[in-house]
């Protein structure tokens, strides 16, 4: 991995040894599968789209980072 | 017609049966806000908006997008390009997953002829940022890129992939060297190794710009000009003069390249047929 930036390494890597590894889930979100970050109770963010279908990619509502409800819909 | 109003405090000063005195009552009252005629036929009746239109302006204050299809899609690549490595949250990143297939959506959608892309990137990821570059270059469609701000490292080559660059008069963009980080190993294959990694950004911009091999390794190599590294800081002008990018610009003249560039296909289209 090589990482090809101007910015100080340390900025950029500034507490990457802290970082927890999150829960995920693969989920499907309104028939599109995904993997989210579990937060409980159903609640969880956006990791990534396991979609194949490119116009997937083009909802704004399924950007990674973004909340959602997964609840009862985990495969 | 003379009126005099009694100005008293909390005493409204038109009667309610005739609230404007000066207005002449067989004439219907004139709206400030409407300024087409009546008779005018390029007149065009606005459509209702839907209930979750008037929610958000309710709620947030924002109005939403009318529902106008562009034939000129825009990709902005921001903050770090995040490749094979989860950046920790104060970076602002761009995930090179997403992007790769919103670009697979935009070079098969018919609707679509060209993009715009937006730059403001500190660089990131090697193999991200030559992907999204690769992607871009061999798209079907008419790509335009437009560095605003800052085009850093990986987004020289990224800025490069269009049919077109343009770097706005004040946007910067670095040239530097790429290091290794984590664990090196002093022993010549190191050297080989990053020397090799280095040469796959240097192909691609030499071969997608018309900057010559030489000189971009001219600039990424020159010392006294960064303070804690060695490379060249070329802004607006100067990003053009050494050939890597075609012109200085901002959003207008990447709509008009891309729509020039669209006319002309058209119709050298139609040449053919």
């Amino acid at each position: 991995m090589i990482l090809y930036t101007p910015m100080q390494l340390e900025l950029v890597l500034e507490g990457i040894e802290d970082m927890k590894h999150p829960v995920v889930r693969e989920v499907e979100l309104n028939g599109i599968p995904a993997v989210v970050e579990d937060k409980g109770f159903g609640q969880g963010k956006l990791v990534k789209l396991l979609s194949t279908d490119p116009n997937d990619y083009m909802d704004p509502n399924m950007i990674p980072g973004v909340s959602v409800n997964f609840l009862g819909t985990t495969k | 017609m003379s009126h005099e109003y009694m100005w008293e405090p909390g005493l409204f000063p038109f009667e309610p049966n005739h609230p404007n005195p000066d207005q002449d009552p067989n004439k219907p009252p004139e709206d400030p806000e409407r300024t087409e005629k009546p008779n005018d036929p390029n007149r065009q009746r606005v459509s209702g908006k839907s209930k979750a239109t008037m929610e958000s302006v309710k709620e947030f204050g924002a109005n939403n997008v009318p529902e106008v299809r562009s034939n000129i899609h825009c990709l902005s690549i921001v903050g770090q390009i995040e490749g094979h490595l989860v950046l920790p949250p104060q970076n602002k990143t761009t995930k090179y997953e997403h992007l790769i297939p919103q670009l697979v959506a935009l070079e098969q959608a018919r609707e679509v002829e060209g993009v715009v892309v937006i730059l403001n990137t500190v660089g990131g990821d090697v193999e991200a940022g030559l992907a999204i570059a690769e992607m871009l270059s061999s798209m079907s469609k008419h790509t335009v890129s437009v560095v605003l701000g800052g085009g850093h490292s990986i987004g020289v080559p990224i800025a490069t992939a269009t049919n077109v660059s343009l770097i706005a008069p004040t946007a910067s963009m670095t040239i530097h060297p790429i290091r290794l980080n984590g664990l090196v190993i002093g022993v010549p294959q190191t050297y080989e190794y990053l020397d090799k990694m280095q040469d796959r950004v240097v192909r691609f911009v030499t071969q997608h710009s018309k900057i010559t091999e030489d000189k971009f390794r001219e600039l990424m190599f020159r010392t006294g000009e960064l303070a804690r590294d060695i490379g060249t800081v070329l802004i607006g002008q100067e990003a053009v003069d050494t050939g890597l990018i075609d012109g200085v610009g901002g959003l207008s003249q990447a709509v008009n390249i891309i729509k020039g560039r669209i006319e002309s296909h058209q119709s050298g289209g139609g040449q053919v047929q």
